[in-house]
């Protein structure tokens, strides 16, 4: 563990966000608030399920909607109820709660939380200074604020997609919806910074999210160096181009078992690196090669280096290879699935990073952690993602003061 | 206003330009201290002109936008005691010195800690803890342990799994840092106490993997790379076409309409060009409503129909007539080709901003978000190396003389 003590306050203890997200991009941005200590409230119905609770599967053969793994972890620590916004008393239980809530979040497309009866206007109706945060692929502004995006179709507009990827191939892209994690983390980041700003100013404010601009600040140099430079970006591969370094790239390692797509990433930024590098591989003979005898040379003749680099290090195991390299100070590291960061990963080990709580259908497994420690503070883990509604009934009757018998009302009249 | 504005902050080290620019961005009064040669981006191009020098390049600029800037060569003894009557002026420190940089120097937190409300977020490569704390790394290494390479390539495994262009390990780490950092500055606010935030930036990267952790830790599943689309456990359609202009459209989904109201628009327009093939029969409908894994002759003809159609327009038609069918497709653009797209106008994306040693505007990205009450985005462009230094060591209470004299020697 990491030496610090687990223990002390949640830092966002008594901050309540009702939580319409779903898919992705949303419930990442409020799994970091309530891994942080935030009350969050998940607003569900099944006429429009999150797809995830539908996603990947602990038992493929008998899928349900509590049942999937993926969802879970996306949706730990949250609480969950279902509500019918389109019933009155449905309607009554979700406009209690936003008006007990600091923070009102979604990411729907442009304009449907509207559509439910929930624009900014009625949302500061009901609670003045609330927060509202609308994660939506375009923006709730422009004249494309219609369109509608996924993760890669976010990426593939905003420049993300092309960035990765060899210059003799298509782009590469990312293979997953990296801008539904990087929306989230903004969306987390825009909450807390609209937080303190309530808390100096006493306003809330609506915080139009677009997907396509979290990936555009992505590519702020190449959008400046067009405007300056006229240079259009060019896919580099796994090379360095500034700085210029050689050695640099991703290489194939000695297969483990039948596991032939083992990879090392190393970088040079040092001629002593690039010595310890010669000798590690066994080819201290090019330490006097002209070819390779400065970075510049090196850059030069990157080719042949690359050639000469990639055939060594398939002679060597991947790990074993990465712990001689670090020994001798030379940035190297192996390319890790998910399985190598699991159990085989020392550093997250030691520093606890996957952790395990209970889920009420799938028992208990292991999450990724909340990657920072606190000295007078901890993130939680409490528990997996809420199933279907799991929470309705306490959070109407304790935190929305609706009696027993209220509730069985509604449940009856499926208002919740 | 920007609603951070009346916190003031320290960053130092390499690995905080993009924590703290966001934080600059949306308000903090953000000291970005260098040495007096100046930190690691200033070296790093595009630079003005293409012409190295130590204030024109454009990876420093867009990094340090809206933070004032100073030098302070911290082996001194005179220049760790000016950093640390900085430190008692400021709510929060940003620090990617490393795990021990600072302290040796009588420079880090616990060197600060009279100051009991300072929120010192430490990012470092692996934490401040651990087997691998002190090891080197680059981006490319950070992010191949973190995992998103392993999940990023092509459907060829001869090729090498991906390292996406950008400093994404930066990017990452930089807005969980200053989540981190206002949580724990939200709770100063209740307690009235700050603390030392130790921030791993391999953690940060490990948790941003999507899918793959789940395929891991529910099913022993490992997730393969493909090109252009998701990596997955078995082998999933194309959904990334080139165009007849040569440029790439994504057709998520592998093209296949995830209603009938943009199922029966796109045979219509698909008619137009005589491409529908026998996609009118019923039978394809059913397409649209069922289990990807399910009717898996009928998806790949639908694929396959839907995407020879497609390569056969323009990207920007295929881009812009699917979206007007509530088709979540895209165009695969670089990233500078979004200058020009009016939407991005509407929403004052772009924003006026200059760099050192170019004449005339450049538009640069405001921010992430878009505040509608109090304004985010670039207040001014990144100081030039020790730009600052009279204005903040004047603060600190220092003469004019002293500071020519603390240049003189080295300390500034």
């Amino acid at each position: 563990m990491s030496g610090y003590a687990e223990h002390g306050q949640l830092p966002l203890d008594g901050v309540r966000v009702c939580d319409f997200t779903w898919i992705v991009a949303g419930p990442q941005a409020t799994r970091i608030l309530a891994d942080l200590g935030a009350e969050v409230v998940k607003v569900e119905n099944e006429s429009h399920l999150d797809s995830m609770r539908l996603g990947l599967q602990q038992d493929p053969s008998n899928p349900s909607i509590n049942g999937s793994g993926f969802h879970s972890n996306f949706n730990r620590n949250k609480k969950g109820i279902s509500a019918n916004v389109h019933h009155p008393d449905g309607r009554k239980a979700v406009e209690r709660l936003i008006a007990q809530s600091d923070v009102v979040i979604e990411n729907f497309s442009a304009g449907a939380l509207s559509r439910m009866g929930f624009d900014y206007e009625r949302l500061k109706e009901l609670r003045p200074n609330i927060i509202y945060v609308s994660m939506s692929g375009f923006g709730h502004e422009g004249r494309d604020s219609s369109y509608v995006t996924w993760g890669p179709t976010a990426q593939a507009v905003s420049g993300v997609t092309y960035m990765s990827g060899l210059p003799d191939q298509p782009p590469a892209g990312w293979g997953f919806s990296y801008l539904d994690h990087t929306a989230g983390y903004y969306g987390a980041l825009a909450t807390l910074i609209a937080l303190h700003h309530r808390r100096r100013t006493g306003q809330g404010q609506h915080i139009d999210m677009s997907q396509v601009e979290t990936g555009m600040v992505l590519g702020g140099v190449p959008i400046l160096d067009y405007q300056i430079n006229q240079r259009e970006f060019k896919r580099i591969g796994n090379r360095s181009l500034r700085p210029s370094l050689a050695p640099h790239g991703m290489y194939r390692c000695a297969p483990v078992g039948t596991d032939d797509d083992r990879w090392i990433a190393i970088a040079c930024e040092k001629e002593t690196q690039w010595r310890a590098i010669c000798g590690v591989l066994g080819i201290e003979h090019l330490m006097n090669d002209s070819r390779f005898s400065t970075n510049t040379e090196r850059v030069e003749h990157q080719d042949e280096l690359d050639t000469i680099i990639a055939t060594q290090t398939r002679e060597h195991d991947q790990r074993k290879l990465m712990y001689a390299l670090q020994a001798v100070n030379v940035p190297a590291g192996a390319a890790q699935n998910m399985a190598d960061k699991m159990e085989k990963d020392p550093q997250l080990r030691d520093r606890g990073f996957y952790q395990t709580a209970p889920h009420t259908e799938l028992g208990v497994h292991r999450f990724e952690g909340f990657p920072a420690h606190f000295s007078q503070a901890r993130w939680r883990l409490d528990r997996g993602a809420p199933t279907y509604g799991e929470d309705t009934v306490t959070v109407l009757r304790d935190m929305l003061g609706f009696s027993e018998a209220e509730i069985k009302r509604m449940q009856s009249e499926l208002a919740v | 206003m920007g609603p951070l504005d009346g916190l003031r902050a320290l960053e130092i080290g390499d690995g905080g330009e993009v924590a703290g620019k966001l934080l600059a961005d949306a308000g903090v009064d953000m000291i970005r201290v260098e040495p007096p040669s100046g930190a690691r981006s200033r070296q790093t191009g595009p630079f003005v002109g293409d012409i190295p020098d130590i204030n024109t390049s454009l990876h420093y600029h867009y990094l340090n936008t809206s933070k004032r800037g100073i030098t302070l060569n911290l082996d001194e003894p005179r220049a760790q005691e000016l950093w640390r009557n900085l430190v008692n002026g400021v709510d929060l420190v940003i620090d990617s010195t490393g795990p021990d940089h600072l302290d040796q120097r009588k420079s880090g937190y616990q060197a600060c800690s009279d100051h009991q409300e300072l929120v010192w977020c430490s990012i470092t490569p692996f934490g401040r803890t651990g087997p691998f704390r002190d090891w080197k790394v680059t981006d490319i290494v950070s992010m191949a342990l973190g995992g998103p390479p392993m999940s990023s390539g092509y459907d060829d495994h001869e090729l090498p799994p991906i390292r996406s262009d950008g400093e994404h390990s930066f990017a990452i780490a930089g807005v969980y840092a200053a989540s981190a950092i206002l949580a724990a500055l939200w709770q100063r606010g209740s307690e009235g106490v700050g603390q030392l935030i130790d921030l791993s930036m391999h953690e940060c990267i490990s948790a941003t993997t999507e899918g793959a952790f789940a395929n891991w830790e529910y099913l022993q599943s490992i997730v393969q790379r493909q090109t252009g689309r998701h990596a997955s456990v078995d082998l999933s359609a194309p959904t990334q076409h080139q165009c007849a202009d040569g440029r790439y459209v994504l057709l998520l989904g592998g093209g296949i309409p995830r209603s009938r109201a943009s199922w029966e628009p796109l045979l219509e327009w698909m008619d137009e060009h005589d491409a529908a093939d026998d996609l009118h029969d019923p039978k394809y409908i059913d397409v649209i409503y069922t289990d990807p894994r399910s009717h898996a002759q009928e998806r790949d003809h639908v694929a396959d129909t839907v995407a020879r159609f497609a390569r056969k327009l323009t990207s920007e038609e295929v881009y812009r007539r699917g979206q007007s069918m509530r088709l979540p497709w895209g165009i695969v653009r670089r990233p500078e080709e979004n200058l020009d797209d009016p939407h991005w106008s509407d929403r004052n994306f772009f924003v006026d901003g200059n760099v050192h040693g170019h004449e005339g505007v450049v538009r640069y990205p405001r921010a992430p978000y878009r505040f509608t009450s109090s304004p985010v985005g670039m207040r001014s462009r990144a100081p030039l190396l020790g730009e600052h230094n009279t204005e903040i060591f004047s603060e600190l209470g220092l003469q004019s003389d002293e500071l020519t004299e603390l240049a003189i020697t080295g300390v500034l």
